[in-house]
């Protein structure tokens, strides 16, 4: 266990359907598999890239994390929904417990850690760092280094909700070579007893290309030119861990995973609309055209409730007290609660039929509740509709995309496979939370008292 | 003194260590004066003994790797060197502001009631301010923006070793939020 050597490669939204659907493509990932052991991850609530990583490699849920999205409230006002960087994670993530323990790490690329902090070993920081200007790397000398070798480093695909499909395929391929070229070079030339990539490739993919492979989807075009790129992306990726695979010692333990998975998407739903239709929201200028709900003057005296737009839906109540301009009183608070759920609850789409939302109270979700969560978590149509925060919409029910064309949602199950160990076989019931005391335990390390996960055999 | 801006420089300096990844604790006086010292007058020797009590946690604190602010009103010397003594990694900040910008800005409205008498034993008013001798830092309240006096703070801190200037230069800033809402604008996120 002293010389012990983990290898992370998370793919976030793998799609673990997709995975067993072309895995005789796929003969890394099936070696692993037969290798080892694997089965769905179940990601957190809600099943977003932050906090899902963060959860992951830190053992807690968003709750405890107070990581309820990649913006959060800071305060009660209206506008102060805070950037989630790394600094407002304020557990141990398994690379800090490591670096403590004197075990050397490598990170590349994962969500959340930019500002990149000290670690023992070296750091690229991931999806939201600001721009290549901006210090993110530790050492800050690595990241000389790396411009040297690989030129400019390629923080995300731009724009990738677009309809020029042949520029985002290009991009999206260059984004994923590039960190595993890095990778390869950082396996290689650094020194490491912990190593962990993150690529955000397959969630660029899934996000524009699912509806030109799945015959389900509302958008899918029989025939088209690209109904095989999806399979053929897979293919890739399992080439490049194949390719990665063969620079890592042989004894190493592998896990690959990802942080949640994707479904189709079937349309949107408005949410500020139906708020106003509900006569929960008022607003002094309707919009003629799309515009984003911040932009909009929102009369707060007449407003009980606004939402957010994303993957899921996120609603906040004007609490008298509490908001600048609250009106719901907090004896109220509960009753409104409730009837907002329920209204949400019976939500209908243009067809007349039940949409399928699912609503969440904080406490319903965590055994602990830190920051400002949102009042009410929606997942409408269970995540297969995205919230649209803009108005000007028209109705409620929307088939287009307020940022542009977007074809998948996210979905609660990613991917997990581990090699390296004495375990075999399909294990149900993995939790994303699982991940950060699997790996400590595979160091010989206890994970912390309070800790949420507990370690996978 | 009272309105000289330790609390607001402190606020400044916690929020910039905090972004950086550091442990931080804030003693406010006002705050001190309801717990930790409750009861307690403004005698000397009940000042004195207050100062101390926030010392002895401050002590504490910084022995576990957090770093500790103490914004409190500390008018003597004396106690103010024995706790150097007893913390050592110490830095004592004096918040220079002449006492007629203080009056003129009289936030809590209580230079007024002592002026009138209506509060005794009122520092820089009714009761003696010493100033430090050698303070590791000065602040000109009345000169400086509140970030200028928390930049002195901070580099003094940095100086001594007692913070990470690589740590503090990769703690997030306003332009870096801006500039990531820009992309997540442009990728379609907000």
């Amino acid at each position: 266990m002293e010389d012990r050597k983990v290898v992370i490669i998370g793919l976030d939204c793998l799609e673990p359907t997709l995975v067993e659907r072309w895995i005789d493509d796929l003969p890394n990932l099936k070696r692993i598999m037969e290798e080892g052991i694997y089965g769905k991850i179940r990601s957190t609530d809600p099943p977003i890239t932050i906090p899902a990583w963060s959860a992951m490699m830190s053992g807690y849920s968003p709750g405890s994390l107070g990581l309820y999205g990649f913006r959060n409230r800071g305060d009660f006002s209206y506008d102060a929904l805070k950037l989630a960087t790394s600094r407002t994670v304020k557990k141990k993530r398994v690379w800090d417990i490591l670096s403590d323990r004197g075990k050397k790490v490598v990170l590349l690329g994962v969500p959340q850690t930019y500002p990149p902090n000290r670690v023992n070993g070296q750091m690229v920081s991931g999806w939201l760092t600001p721009d290549t200007s901006a210090q993110y790397t530790y050492p800050t000398s690595l990241k000389s280094e790396l411009v040297d070798v690989f030129g400019e480093y390629i923080i995300d695909v731009k724009d990738f909700r677009t309809d020029d499909k042949e520029r985002l395929l290009r991009e999206i391929y260059a984004f994923s070579n590039q960190h595993f070229d890095i990778a390869e070079y950082m396996i290689t030339k650094k020194n490491w007893d912990f190593f962990m990539m993150v690529d955000m490739g397959p969630d660029r993919f899934h996000h524009g290309f699912w509806k030109f492979f799945d015959t389900t989807h509302p958008k899918h075009v029989p025939g088209n030119e690209l109904s095989d790129c999806v399979r053929e992306y897979y293919i890739f990726l399992d080439g490049r861990l194949g390719r990665l695979l063969k620079k890592v010692p042989e004894e190493s333990v592998i896990v690959v995973v990802s942080d949640h998975g994707a479904q189709p998407m079937m349309g949107g739903v408005a949410i500020n609309e139906w708020l106003i239709d509900k006569g929960y929201l008022a607003v002094k200028d309707y919009p003629k055209e799309l515009t984003p709900i911040r932009k909009i003057e929102i009369d707060w005296e007449k407003t009980k409730a606004w939402g957010e737009g994303g993957y899921y839906c996120r609603i906040f109540v004007n609490v008298k007290g509490r908001e600048p301009k609250g009106v719901v009183d907090p004896g109220d608070y509960d009753d409104f609660l409730n009837e907002i759920i329920d209204e949400i609850s019976n939500m209908k789409d243009e067809s007349g039929n039940l949409i399928g939302n699912v609503c969440f109270r904080p406490g319903d979700l965590y055994r602990e509740v830190n920051g400002i969560p949102p009042d009410i978590f929606v997942y409408l149509g269970n995540l297969r509709y995205r919230s649209v925060g803009s108005l000007g919409v028209g109705g409620y029910i929307t088939y287009d995309n307020d940022t542009g064309p977007d074809d998948a949602n996210h979905s609660f199950y990613g991917f997990f496979a581990m090699s390296g160990t004495e375990s075999r076989g399909v294990r149900d019931g993995i939790s994303i939370v699982d991940v950060a005391p699997t790996v400590l335990s595979l160091f010989g390390i206890d994970a912390p008292d309070d800790i949420e996960g507990k370690a996978i055999k | 003194m009272s309105g000289s801006g330790k609390s607001t420089v402190s606020e400044i300096v916690e929020e910039v260590l905090r972004d950086a990844g550091y442990k931080v604790e804030v003693l406010d006086g006002d705050v001190v004066r309801t717990n930790l010292s409750k009861g307690l007058g403004f005698s000397k020797e009940d000042r004195d003994l207050n100062i101390k009590r926030i010392g002895f946690v401050c002590n504490l604190l910084t022995r576990n790797g957090v770093v500790a602010i103490a914004a409190a009103i500390s008018p003597y010397r004396e106690v103010r060197d024995y706790n150097r003594k007893e913390i050592g990694d110490f830095i004592e900040v004096f918040c220079k502001c002449p006492l007629e910008v203080l009056i003129d800005r009289d936030v809590k409205g209580l230079y007024k009631k002592a002026l009138a008498g209506e509060i005794k034993n009122f520092t820089g008013v009714s009761d003696p301010y010493e100033e430090p001798e050698n303070p590791e830092v000065t602040v000109n309240t009345d000169l400086e923006t509140p970030e200028e006096s928390a930049r002195k703070v901070l580099d003094k801190m940095i100086e001594l070793g007692y913070v990470d200037i690589e740590r503090l230069k990769s703690a997030i800033g306003t332009e870096d939020e801006e500039k990531i809402k820009k992309r997540l604008e442009d990728l379609g996120y907000i």
